[in-house]
């Protein structure tokens, strides 16, 4: 390490050097931080505005030109039935699994935040699927759940029930995807949950133990408003991730049966590249996109009260 | 109370395998021969295995996952470390928007981004390579974010001892941040390989020749292929199941707190 290229000591060659010592001090942050936002900036910032471009174009991809078509790809997506479905489907797949998830994890990890080793294995076990490919766990429930060859329907045979077409049955198909989003994500929601928890003061719980409060009303007035921060992050992340779901769907169901299983991105997937209408594909996106930072935008409206003064 | 204490590690013990016991029976099934599967019976084999591989492909595909994500995480890493030692020791006019709008991808669904970079890695004739595959990923603020919180922890006293010895900015970076934030890097190669290794509808998107699927392509591919429910041959399909899930399973065991650190961090901070 010589001194010469050393920034912070005096340089000693005269004003010059002085000069692109200082450039040289002023360019360091920039210089580490230009690649990743080069990245960014070609991958997502770029893209976000190419698709806003594209959703007021027609194209198939092949033709030389892309015409301008003003809101005519967001008319044809809202006078479709197709959208509205995708809509439908994956809100209330929201609705349920948001929930569910969010419930379950907290009964949960009230159980398991202490650190002993009973707790420690149940948490691994339970995490566990949240790390796993998400391929291969639809696959495996595709199978659990399958007609003739699955553990669900050996199950009801062997209770003398009939058999059940889960995946084929319309008003099923849904709660099945519901139930192996939620066993994958459980985990996650646990241990963050766990997390939360274990950030409160002990001292609070000591305070309510003197005033002799009961355990439900202890939970409900100490734990639930102290862990809303943790909360109001879980249900960000579990509302977009449900307006996001794809790969289950694509792997257990492709939709069907007759589009009762068909959400937004998988209808964005099948127009944008499956039928190459990048102009109504790019108007889905956009339309998912407005819809998602809206709902962002409205929780935190709704749950900016109670985050810090509880119910 | 020691009692009560066995009474509850059976509990855990029996909960825990009962919640994972899909995925342990589908490891079991992958192992049977098809004609124990369908007729009862456990008449241990290997020969899924060696059909995935020979038959399938899967040694390939297993392969296309290894580097794939192995570059989308060195790349990621290596980026995110020097960018985040940026963010929290540098005061740069600009830095705050930019780290603004790295923190911002975190809340920016990704599926907007899918037509456009399809369009332009078509373009620039980059679908259908490694590079297609791996390069979008980099676009990812996590890493960025988490690291930046954490050598904000790093006292700054460090770095000036380092500079009075006459170290450069990047030689501080190496010398001093990276040995110190050495877990928390850790924690997100680990996060980022295997979001990247489970990383589904991008490579469905960019890749259409068979020798650049990965093992979640390759895998969804040979499910669907199976013309109608009864047509599956489970042993086989569990078996190349088990072949992608298995070196994350692995890596999990080995190092579940770095991972559960990293996570919760991520969320709480």
């Amino acid at each position: 390490m010589s001194t010469l290229t050393d920034p912070s000591a005096v340089p000693s060659g005269g004003r010059h050097s002085l000069f692109r010592a200082g450039l040289r001090r002023r360019a360091t942050p920039y210089l580490m931080v230009l690649p990743l936002m080069g990245f960014i900036a070609a991958f997502t910032y770029i893209p976000i505005a190419a698709s806003l471009n594209l959703s007021f174009r027609e194209w198939d991809f092949l033709s030389p030109d892309k015409p301008f078509v003003g809101l005519d790809n967001y008319r044809l997506l809202l006078s479709s039935h197709e959208f509205w479905n995708a809509l439908k489907v994956t809100t209330v797949f929201a609705l349920i699994s948001v929930p569910l998830r969010l419930l379950l994890a907290l009964g949960i990890a009230s159980y398991l935040v202490r650190e002993t080793l009973p707790s420690r294995f149940l948490r691994g076990a339970l995490f566990l699927p949240s790390v796993t490919s998400t391929v291969a766990i639809a696959v495996v429930f595709s199978w659990i759940f399958s007609t003739d060859y699955g553990l669900m329907n050996a199950g009801l045979q062997l209770l003398g029930a009939p058999k059940v077409m889960w995946l084929q049955d319309p008003q099923l198909a849904l709660f099945v995807l519901i139930l192996v989003n939620t066993w994958k994500q459980l985990g996650y929601d646990i241990i963050i949950y766990i997390a939360g928890l274990q950030a409160i003061p002990q001292e609070l719980y000591d305070a309510a133990a003197i005033d002799g409060g009961r355990r439900r009303h202890v939970f409900r007035r100490v734990t639930l408003p102290l862990v809303m921060p943790t909360t109001y992050f879980l249900l960000v992340i579990s509302v977009i991730d449900a307006f996001q779901v794809f790969t289950i769907v694509d792997v257990m169901t492709h939709g069907g049966p007759a589009g009762a299983t068909d959400m937004l991105v998988n209808m964005l997937f099948r127009v944008g590249f499956t039928l190459f209408d990048i102009g109504t594909g790019s108007a889905l996106a956009v339309l998912l996109f407005v819809l998602l930072i809206a709902l962002a935008l409205i929780k935190s409206r709704f749950l900016g009260r109670n985050i810090h003064y509880g119910s | 109370m020691a009692r009560e204490n066995r009474w509850l590690a059976a509990l855990a013990l029996l909960g825990g395998l009962l919640f994972l016991s899909p995925a342990l029976y589908s490891i079991a099934v992958s192992f049977q021969t098809a004609q124990s599967y369908y007729q009862g019976g456990f008449d241990p084999t290997l020969d899924n295995f060696i059909r995935a591989i020979g038959q399938y492909d899967f040694a390939r595909y297993l392969l296309n996952s290894v580097i794939v994500s192995g570059l989308v995480t060195l790349i990621g890493l290596s980026l995110a470390t020097m960018a985040a030692y940026a963010f929290a020791r540098f005061d740069f006019p600009g830095g705050n928007l930019m780290f603004a709008a790295t923190v911002a991808t975190l809340m920016i669904p990704s599926h907007i981004t899918l037509i456009p970079n399809y369009l332009s890695l078509a373009r620039v004739g980059l679908l259908d390579s490694y590079a297609g595959l791996v390069l979008p990923a980099i676009s990812n603020g996590f890493a960025a974010f988490f690291l930046r919180q954490y050598i904000k922890g790093i006292p700054r006293a460090l770095d000036e001892a380092a500079y009075m010895d006459g170290a450069r900015p990047i030689q501080v970076l190496w010398r001093v941040i990276v040995p110190i934030a050495r877990p928390a890097i850790l924690s997100m190669g680990l996060f980022i390989f295997i979001g990247e290794w489970n990383n589904y509808i991008w490579p469905l998107v960019a890749v259409g020749r068979e020798d650049l699927y990965t093992l979640q392509i390759g895998l969804a591919r040979l499910y669907k292929l199976n013309p109608g429910e009864g047509a599956v041959d489970w042993p086989l399909v569990m078996a190349a199941s088990t072949i992608t899930i298995l070196p994350v399973l692995a890596g999990f065991l080995l190092i579940e707190r770095h991972l559960v650190r990293g996570i919760t961090m991520g969320a709480l901070k």
